[in-house]
């Protein structure tokens, strides 16, 4: 380490580990102690020592070959006075087993950084980091590790409170406020084993709050959790809150990537733990967490990215891990949507003849327009592998093979409401996605547990607005803003574009056993897609989860709807959907449909099965959906509309050039409450197009349709009934007459109920548009009233 | 576009894209047991369920609309359309009723031989839906007319009733509907 002393001076450490210690010595104010205070300190108690700590520094910096990475505006001093003093009480003891007791406090300290800047990226700054907090609690060191005697063990709590964690770019923050904290680590063992630095804790508990998420855009404003203009509080994104149990063990080695650097190799298990988010009072809480996560080889290095950006790179050799959440609940009566299981395998694999690993290069500026300070980041992900179980009332789905790759920059900054370079920005954190090119896809989907058969019926997650594989290119901008529709919540304001895109409606296996397969199926390809939302609320609420768009335009150009292959697959043409609503919401409530009549009528099993019905109790959990959409009128170039375009012509690479074919377009689609009500001369358009989806996983009827073998050679015959039975070969048999038993054991699938209804929904024209002769119109206005649809359907994957 | 909004348009995207490629490319054929066995599956999705319309009534309730239980008013759904710029309209009125089915099933195959020599020029992959063997009409019922507006509750409305179409049992539909893309993108 070395330290230049003088009118500024710089720390340059070549172990980043030992940087708060050697700061605080090197800083701490001596100040000699008066005779009563000299009486107070007992030879046999240890002793006490005071300090008022106030350190400034104007660059802390690390070097890695050469490297260097600097913490440039680096304080430690009182979090409510900037230019005041930090208060520490230490009572040091040393106990008969030769240990060294600490007992301290720590009253109203500030650790922060104003800038943090890569040596050659001159003027940028990934922005300022600041933690408040007071601290009381104590450290045990004993002598003697987990392997010997050259090794230490750790005993220590404390109890954190008053704290607040912010990030501030270009005057603005986004901060953690009042954060309170009560950890207890015992038994935590030190020990260096050959060139290895291991870190064990056998047991960490603790529990923490945070009182609000806070947002401030006035510059005066610096961790402060009033404005310092008008006095009032900060607007909050909400609480959180939670507790955990977990053992760790960590191994520390030097060298990077490349050259100098660091190494961790860590094993992680949570033995319990929750997450709990709060709003004005109502809950989302995830709880009964369990799991595990293994970490190997991640490095740290100050080097430079693909695109020779200097940067701080952590690169990653694998993460392997599963997580349990045992309920997800939300609404007054905290009631579960279910249990979700996820496990994952992060390491390098090629997608699509590419290779991708896992890495993230850390570098200073953010977005381009929004100021010199922000936080950019040169991403590569590859999750080889990730299945997703999904429970609710006993019944369990597992989305099996779940893959995703990646290669882009991420920016984020804080930012304000303004335009600024020519962009548009709003207040809140804004994350960006430049030249993102992503993908993902599942493999099949699993019924009951992890070892059965794979199947299809992954289109199941377009219900919940997911396709089942999906590659693109994304560029735009999520900016999350605080505060909701009142209170605390959430604000979006996005505008994001996608292209070149090729989703998947229906996807066959990628994968059936036999090696990688290219992704038959009913594709969506040559996409190119923007989507724009304002003022779009989310809350949670009484009744669970609440999202409201003020505003919401875009448009979806299929370039050609493919059958088989994504990028080869015959077409059916090019496809354009533009949407403009207002006003539009969706509400998730947990539960799903409850006792349900299905094919018949009645509200009691008696009544419903005299009806031809059959009686089904689809239980407590499951999740269901409101959805409001408010069709608008076109104004300007934001409209509801579609264009199917079929007999382009070819460009000279044999491509099909859209605007060349032969088009039917449905002009100016919008919902209306069928009349002007409010006497503002226009007619009001509140109602929209409503539709309730309640979800379950539940057990469904399957009839074989035909005579002799299916597909995997299963027989049957035509009106069969398809029973699971896991000691019988592919996990089924069909049975012409089942037995209650067998009546126990029917395929789960997706059980939907669902009303869909609107007041009006209306087309102005249809034309006919030839590419030579212009538009035609067909049809002179659609207009739909008084509809009101219920259904209730079962959706279940087919081999 | 916001989340519901997106959830919204893909099924509405779906609804569209199936309802203008059935009447262009839909072709039925009765595949023989030799041309059977040269498709393969590839997955998919079986439905089954029913399917109401207007079982109590709309969300309308004015002059002319209301419940069911109201003998006054009309209960059914109502579509309007016109084919002059200022003509009248063609109106599909009270509609309501029910139907259930059961093995609707969606996916795709690959043809690449049988038809009679056709598959092995085809040698690509179509849209297969499996129709269900039944379906059950219960109290299908609507009526076409002519009216000089689009809305009833609108000045100077008039209608003229053409004809009332009701539909009760069952309907058999077996077999495969392939939807081959045929034609020039």
């Amino acid at each position: 380490m070395k330290i230049d002393k003088g009118r500024s001076y710089t720390l340059a450490i070549h172990s980043g580990i030992f940087l708060l210690g050697a700061v605080s010595a090197t800083s701490a104010d001596m100040r000699s102690l008066d005779d009563s205070e000299l009486a107070s300190v007992s030879g046999q108690s240890g002793i006490t020592l005071e300090m008022e700590l106030g350190v400034t520094a104007d660059k802390v910096s690390y070097y890695d070959d050469g490297k260097g990475i600097h913490l440039e505006g680096f304080r430690v001093g009182s979090a409510s006075d900037p230019s005041g003093q930090a208060r520490h009480v230490v009572k040091v003891d040393i106990g008969s087993d030769a240990s060294l007791n600490l007992d301290y406090l720590v009253e109203d300290r500030r650790i922060e950084f104003s800038d943090i800047r890569l040596a050659g990226a001159p003027g940028l700054s990934m922005g300022g980091v600041f933690l408040d907090h007071s601290l009381q609690g104590y450290l045990n060191i004993k002598p003697g590790g987990a392997v010997g005697g050259s090794g230490y063990t750790f005993d220590t709590a404390y109890t954190m409170t008053g704290g607040r964690l912010g990030y501030r770019t270009n005057g603005n923050e986004v901060f953690l406020d009042g954060i309170t904290m009560d950890v207890e680590a015992l038994g935590i063992t030190l020990d260096v084993v050959g060139g290895t630095l291991k870190l064990d804790a056998p047991r960490v508990v603790g529990t923490w709050q945070v009182e609000a998420i806070r947002y401030s855009g006035n510059p005066l404003n610096h961790g402060v959790s009033n404005d310092v203009g008008s006095g009032a509080l900060l607007p909050s994104y909400g609480g959180l809150s939670g507790h955990y149990e977990l053992a760790s063990s960590t191994d520390i080695r030097a060298g990077g990537r490349e050259g100098e650097g660091l190494r961790f190799d860590s094993q992680t298990t949570i033995h319990s733990a929750s997450f709990l988010y709060h709003d004005d009072g109502n809950v989302l809480a995830l709880r009964n967490i369990t799991g595990n996560m293994n970490v190997q080889d991640l490095r740290l290095d100050v080097a430079p990215d693909w695109q020779n950006r200097p940067a701080l790179a952590l690169t990653l050799g694998s993460m392997a891990g599963q997580f349990d959440i045992g309920a997800i609940e939300m609404g007054a009566e905290s009631k579960s949507i279910g249990e979700v299981n996820v496990s994952f395998l992060f390491e390098e694999h090629a997608y699509n003849g590419r290779n991708y690993t896992n890495a993230v290069y850390l570098q200073g500026g953010g977005h381009g327009d929004a100021g010199m300070q922000g936080l950019r980041l040169a991403a590569e992900w590859s999750l080889r592998r990730a299945d997703i179980a999904y429970t609710e009332d006993g019944n369990r789905v597992i989305f099996s093979g779940l893959q995703s790759w990646g290669r882009g920059d991420i920016t984020v900054n804080v930012t304000r409401e303004e335009v600024r370079g020519g962009t548009q920005y709003f207040d809140g954190l804004r994350i960006g996605f430049e030249d993102v090119k992503a993908g993902y896809r599942i493999n099949g989907l699993k019924i009951g547990s992890d070892d059965a058969q794979l199947q299809g019926g992954t289109e199941l997650l377009l219900a919940l607005g997911f396709y089942p594989a999906y590659e693109f290119e994304l560029d735009g901008q999520i900016t999350l803003g605080a505060g909701g529709a009142s209170g605390e919540g959430i604000t979006v304001n996005s505008d994001v574009r996608i292209s070149n895109g090729k989703a998947a409606i229906i996807a066959d296996a990628y994968d059936k056993g036999a090696g990688e397969v290219s992704q038959k199926g009913l594709w969506i390809s040559e996409l190119e897609y923007d989507a724009h939302a304002r003022d779009m609320t989310i809350d949670a609420t009484d009744e669970g989860l609440d999202m409201v768009t003020g505003e919401s335009w875009g448009t979806m150009d299929v370039g050609n709807l493919r059958v088989g292959d994504k990028s080869a697959g015959s077409s059916f043409g090019r496809f354009v959907l533009q949407n403009y609503e207002v006003g539009s919401s969706m509400t998730i409530v947990p539960g799903g449909a409850g006792d349900v009549c299905a094919g018949g009528a009645g509200g009691t099993q008696i009544v419903c099965e005299a009806s031809g019905g059959i009686w089904e109790t689809r239980g407590e959990e499951g999740i269901t959906v409101r959805l409001k959409n408010v069709l608008a009128r076109a104004a300007g170039n934001k409209k509801n509309a579609f264009t199917w375009e079929t007999n382009r012509q070819l460009d000279g690479n044999g491509n099909p050039v859209n605007g060349t074919g032969t088009r039917v377009l449905l002009n100016d689609i919008y919902t209306s409450d069928g009349g002007d009500f409010d006497g503002d001369g226009i007619d009001d358009n509140t109602f929209g197009i409503r539709t309730d989806l309640a979800v379950d996983v539940y057990q469904t009827k399957v009839i074989k349709k035909q005579n002799g073998p299916d597909s995997l050679g299963v027989l049957g015959v035509k009106g069969d009934e398809k029973i699971m039975d896991p000691n019988v070969a592919h996990g089924y048999r069909y049975v012409g007459n089942p037995t209650q038993g067998d009546l126990t054991n029917r395929p789960l699938g997706f059980a939907v109920k669902a009303q869909s209804q609107f007041k009006e929904l209306s087309v102005n024209n249809i034309d006919l548009v030839h590419p030579t002769g212009g538009a035609q119109t067909a049809v002179y206005g659609v207009m739909m009233q008084n509809f009101d649809i219920r259904a209730n359907l079962t959706a279940t994957p087919i081999p | 576009m916001s989340i519901a909004g997106s959830a919204m348009f893909k099924v509405l995207a779906g609804v569209c894209l199936f309802s203008l490629i059935w009447p262009v490319t839909a072709e039925m054929t009765q595949i023989s047991d030799d041309a059977m066995s040269d498709v393969s599956g590839q997955g998919g999705i079986y439905l089954s369920g029913d399917i109401s319309i207007n079982e109590l009534g709309g969300p309308v309730e004015n002059s002319y609309f209301g419940r069911c239980d109201d003998v006054t008013k009309k209960c059914g759904a109502r579509l309007a359309f016109r084919l002059k710029e200022t003509g009248g309209w063609m109106v599909l009125d009270e509609l309501r009723g029910s139907f259930a089915f059961e093995g609707l099933t969606l996916g795709t195959r690959t043809i690449d031989s049988g038809f009679g020599g056709d598959g092995v020029l085809f040698n690509g992959d179509v849209l297969e839906l499996g129709l269900p063997n039944i379906v059950r009409f219960d109290d299908v019922r609507f009526k076409i007319a002519a009216s000089s507006t689009p809305r009833p509750t609108d000045t100077g409305f008039q209608q003229t009733d053409i004809f009332t179409v009701e539909m009760q049992g069952d309907v058999i539909m077996e077999g495969n509907l392939l939807v081959f893309p045929a034609g020039n993108p």
